[in-house]
């Protein structure tokens, strides 16, 4: 076990993302985050990170704070308390203008996906490297590896509006994990799916893990968990917004810095983006 | 996002969204076209203006006795006359080349034209009434005492020419006001409905892009480009339209009333073209960003 303080120290000196993952592994970090909906407490001082090639699987009943946790980690929430922390940056702080270019390093999929339902899954997928700066050429090709990856090459070409939920699910997978991002936030990947279908979500998440993404699924499903789990994700437990067992400390790994050229390469490009904006930004008076 | 792919995106919405992009295209038209119409409109009421009768209100035509002194005093006097706006003296050689013209215009033989004298013609006195309601009044009273004047053979009060060309230019006026409103109207109503469908049709693609990390500009900047190229596409057959059709179509309207002009008749300058379709392509612009709605993905608590 580790003391949180020289990440901590680390995180608010002047370094790229590069550099910043170098020293310190994690792509996320939630800091005694806080969340409430109509005054009720949905998420009660959680504390944990993702760190890259990591894959955490956080499971509790419906209800227990789950999908309000991966939009805090998705950038699509602020804490109302506590900071969230992302390549080295406490995005909780940044100003509205500056969320999209943290949001474009994070894969989200849900339940219930977001997607254009007059384009076709390939545009749909393509979209979203699009967005962190892939030429249309390259963004295709992308696209088309992710949707072959998650076993969804034959509905390329067809328009969203005439898919299953089960298979827009699937293309929101694909798009999440196109890339791969430097952040994969997954709600709910197993739900409503078969046992095949299942089992190629824990294979591509996993895949993703391997190829550098930080990866942080959310499931009330205790046998999608197991199966992460084997895959050798660590699992939290998530009860009334709180995380059960351990303290939020004892869930950081051990960490030793590493020589950068010992570290396996990351996709970090879109994260300059970020960079930029941050230091080009005053920060944003945000929540205690 | 790159240029590449944002170009793409103007494609591939414009595809598919055809109708709406027609719609809009025939909609900055329209408003071109009213535009261009009411500018060219008011310059050709103007010229008409100058053109009819070249604002004469009473014509005196004057007896061989008078010679030319005389008729000078006549004219000296008329122009104290308080309604009196202006008073010139036509000689005859000046009213011969008007009939000529006149003549020869509408397709008289020149031949014949050419063995008339210009002798033939009167001197005459053209007065011009300060205009107001009782004109027609008060150029009957004006010329009522010249016709006591001696040397003064005829008085052309041309009451029933003015009462007339008054009541057909205030019909004109609001008939042209009232078309202009209308079609105004309607191209309001094409607007507000290219843009409720354009919102309705983009509000799940914003939403889709607020969420995978694009910037609001972004966001709105494909739907802004392609209605900008609608709006240049409109303006610039709208304007290719009235350089075409607007002068042959005034030129008829003037034969068949009789009008002559010799001035050229109005057209747009290219200025005047190059500023509008900069600020339809500017409004243009405008109109897709703003259709573009943009949610507020983050929220607390």
């Amino acid at each position: 076990m580790r003391p949180i303080a020289p990440a901590s120290a680390l995180r608010n000196q002047k370094v790229s993302a590069a550099e910043h993952l170098a020293y310190d592994p994690f792509v996320l970090w939630l800091e005694g985050v806080c969340c409430q909906r109509g005054g009720v407490p949905v998420i009660d001082t959680v504390t944990f990170g993702v760190a890259r090639s990591e894959l955490i699987v956080v499971q509790g009943e419906a209800g227990s704070g789950k999908s309000t946790l991966l939009e805090l980690a998705a950038a699509l929430r602020t804490p109302d308390r506590g900071a969230v922390w992302f390549a080295g940056r406490n995005i909780s702080t940044l100003q509205q203008a500056s969320l999209p270019f943290v949001r474009r390093n994070i894969g989200y999929a849900t339940t219930d996906p977001l997607l254009v339902l007059e384009d076709s899954a390939l545009d749909n997928v393509a979209m979203a490297l699009a967005v962190r700066g892939e030429t249309p050429r390259r963004a295709l090709e992308l696209a088309r590896d992710a949707l072959a990856w998650v076993g969804a090459a034959d509905l390329e070409e067809r328009a969203v509006s005439t898919l299953s939920a089960g298979q827009k699910r699937v293309v929101a997978l694909a798009r999440a994990v196109a890339g791969p991002p430097s952040l994969i936030v997954a709600d709910e990947p197993g739900a409503g799916a078969g046992d095949h279908l299942r089992a190629t979500i824990v294979t591509v998440l996993g895949a993703a893990r391997d190829a550098g993404a930080a990866v942080l699924a959310a499931t009330a499903d205790s046998s999608l968990a197991d199966r992460l789990v084997e895959l050798g994700g660590r699992r939290i437990h998530l009860e009334q917004g709180r995380v059960a067992g351990a303290p939020a400390v004892g869930l950081v790994p051990d960490f030793t810095p590493a020589p950068t050229a010992d570290l396996p390469p990351v996709a970090l490009t879109p994260v300059r983006d970020l960079e930029a904006c941050v230091e080009g930004s005053p920060a944003r008076k945000g929540p205690a | 996002m790159r240029a590449a792919w944002v170009l793409r995106t103007v494609r591939r919405q414009a595809g598919l969204h055809r109708l709406t992009v027609l719609a809009a295209g025939a909609s900055f038209f329209l408003l071109a076209l009213l535009a261009g119409t009411s500018r060219l409109g008011a310059r050709v009421v103007a010229r008409w203006g100058g053109l009819v009768g070249q604002n004469v209100h009473l014509l005196v035509y004057l007896g061989d006795e008078m010679d030319e002194g005389t008729s000078r005093d006549l004219a000296e006097i008329l122009r104290r006359v308080p309604t009196v706006a202006q008073v010139a003296i036509v000689e005859p050689t000046q009213a011969f080349a008007r009939f000529k013209t006149s003549a020869l215009s509408f397709g008289a033989d020149g031949k014949t034209v050419e063995t008339l004298e210009p002798a033939y013609f009167p001197r005459s006195i053209e007065v011009r009434l300060i205009p107001a309601s009782d004109l027609e009044t008060r150029a009957d009273d004006l010329a009522k005492r010249l016709r006591g004047v001696p040397g003064v053979v005829q008085v052309d009060a041309m009451g029933a020419g003015l009462s007339r060309l008054s009541a057909w230019s205030s019909f004109g006026k609001r008939l042209g006001a009232g078309a202009l409103i209308a079609l105004a109207l309607l191209d309001v109503v094409a607007f507000v409905a290219v843009f409720v469908r354009l919102r309705t049709a983009l509000a799940r693609r914003a939403a889709v892009l607020v969420q995978l990390g694009e910037t609001t500009s972004g966001i709105r900047l494909p739907s802004g480009l392609w209605m900008a190229v609608a709006a240049a596409i409109g303006g610039a057959v709208a304007a290719t339209t009235l350089s075409l059709l607007w002068r042959p179509l005034v030129a008829r309207i003037e034969h068949s009333l009789g009008i002559l002009g010799t001035s050229p008749l109005p057209a747009l300058g290219r200025a005047e073209v190059a500023t509008g379709l900069a600020v339809l392509i500017a409004f243009g612009m405008a109109l897709g960003c703003f259709a573009t709605p943009v949610p507020q993905s983050d929220s607390h608590g």
